[in-house]
Order: structure tokens, then C-alpha cells, then sequence
């Protein structure tokens, strides 16, 4: 592949990791608080509640949305980078709980987002230089 | 002890998922349509495919060892363990699927492991 190609395919993996982080996110929140408010402690005589609530199927449907951009990105990119990518998603939790919802997030919380940001960054580095590498030898060799 | 090997297994099971859905997923080939005939076309071939039911297999095992473990362990235990996946589906990546992980890449991945254990700490 030309490094060109490779380019482009980072930015359409990119393009398609971001609404799969953004769907993960908020479907974790519309079934985290949905769940919380039917609460109780037993499973199975909520599963009638469960199955009434609109917001709960909407977080699943935001969830089945989101792995189905995963598997897909998956279909050409690495593994290795794909995952790590999507942690992202934890990121987008503790800012929406902190930012919206008013909650206080504790400071080893906040020192976990700067990691996985950092993380993050250098992932996404490690990714732009392998295809420039690839790029460069595919060049090399004459194709 | 029970809480470690339950731990053990949903690492090991989530990391498995990953490799087999990604083996699949390839197998499949690059996705490269939005058209939605063409989308569930694709997507029929994918949910026939054996990598992608195993990895599907290993993902709902992962799901139903997480509820039993939470019915009785420390949700800041669980949590952060949790995150060790992320190592091990990049030693799955590397070791597996032979993708190449640069050490730039292995920092990252570890500094995302280590993240996500602590925002999962209270």
C-alpha cells in the first residue's frame, strides 16, 4: 500500500473510531442512570421495568451502534490500535459526569484521564509513523 | 482466590473476543461502503463468519463472568483489573495476528491500561 493509501486509511479509521467513542459514551450513560433509577438489588423482577424503559434502548441501541463501527474500523486497521484508541471513551464519561451532570470527580480520576489522554496521543503517534515507514518502503522497493 | 480467577478469565476471555472479532473482521475484508445494501450484505457475511461467532462466544462469556463477580467482589477491585486487557489484547495483536507493536506504541497502551484502572478507583 502507498503511503498515501495508508493515510487515508488512518483518517478513515479516525472518522469512524470518533462517533463509535461518542455512541459508547453516551450509551454507557443513558444505561448506567436508567439502571440506577430502577435500581433494587435483584435481577430478575426489574427485567419487565427494563424492558418498558425508552432510555435503556436507547443506550443499547447507541451500544450495538458502537461495536458495529468497531468491527468494522477492525476490518483494516490493527488491533493494537483500535483499542486503545476507543478508551477514549473513558475520557468522554468523566468530563459528560463532570461537565454535565455536576458530579465531582476525585483527583486519582482526573490524574486516570491525563494518562489515557497521553496514552491516547501516543498511540495515534505510533500509528502515523508506521505508515509513513510503510509507506517509505513500499517507495524503496521500487513500487 | 475465586474473585482471581473469575478476574483471569474476563481478562483473558475479552482479550480473546478481540483477536478472534479482529481475525474475522479481516477475513471479511476492508469495509469500504456506506451504502446500506451493501452494508447488510457485508454484514451477513460477517455474522456467518467462524472467527467472528467465536469472538462473539468469548465476549458473552467475558459479560457473564463480570455479573457473577460483581455479586459479591469490590467493584474497585474489579474495575481497575479489568483494565489490564488492554495488554493483553496488544500481546493477542503481536503475538496472534502479528501486527507490529513499536515501543512507542507499547508506552501508550500501557499508560491507557494504567489510566483506566485509576478512573475506575472512586
Amino acid at each position: 500500500m502507498t503511503s498515501a493509501a495508508r493515510g487515508t486509511s488512518l483518517k478513515k479509521t479516525i472518522l469512524v473510531l470518533i462517533p463509535a467513542i461518542f455512541a459508547q459514551a453516551a450509551g454507557n450513560v443513558f444505561l448506567s442512570t436508567r439502571m440506577k433509577e430502577i435500581g433494587g438489588s435483584s435481577w430478575f423482577p426489574l427485567l419487565p421495568r427494563v424492558v418498558e424503559s425508552p432510555t435503556l434502548w436507547l443506550g443499547i441501541f447507541l451500544l450495538i451502534i458502537s461495536f458495529v463501527l468497531f468491527a468494522s474500523a477492525l476490518s483494516w486497521a490493527d488491533l493494537s490500535f483500535v483499542v486503545p484508541a476507543v478508551s477514549a471513551e473513558v475520557v468522554l464519561n468523566v468530563v459528560f459526569a463532570n461537565y454535565f451532570l455536576r458530579e465531582v470527580v476525585s483527583l486519582t480520576r482526573w490524574t486516570g484521564v491525563l494518562f489515557i489522554s497521553i496514552g491516547v496521543v501516543l498511540v495515534l503517534r505510533s500509528e502515523r509513523q508506521k505508515a509513513r515507514r510503510e509507506g517509505g518502503e513500499i517507495l524503496r522497493s521500487g513500487d | 482466590m475465586k474473585t482471581a480467577i473469575l478476574i483471569a478469565i474476563i481478562v483473558l476471555t475479552d482479550a480473546a473476543g478481540d483477536v478472534f472479532l479482529t481475525r474475522g473482521m479481516k477475513q471479511v475484508g476492508e469495509i469500504s461502503t456506506i451504502n446500506p445494501r451493501a452494508f447488510f450484505g457485508i454484514g451477513g457475511k460477517v455474522i456467518t463468519n467462524k472467527n467472528f461467532l467465536s469472538g462473539i462466544f468469548f465476549f458473552t462469556i467475558t459479560f457473564v463472568s463480570f455479573l457473577i463477580v460483581l455479586s459479591w467482589a469490590d467493584l474497585s477491585l474489579v474495575f481497575p483489573a479489568k483494565s489490564l486487557v488492554y495488554i493483553l489484547s496488544t500481546l493477542g495483536a503481536k503475538f496472534v495476528l502479528g501486527e507490529t507493536v513499536t515501543s512507542q506504541r507499547w508506552v501508550g497502551i500501557s499508560l491507557v491500561c494504567l489510566g483506566v484502572a485509576l478512573t475506575s478507583l472512586p
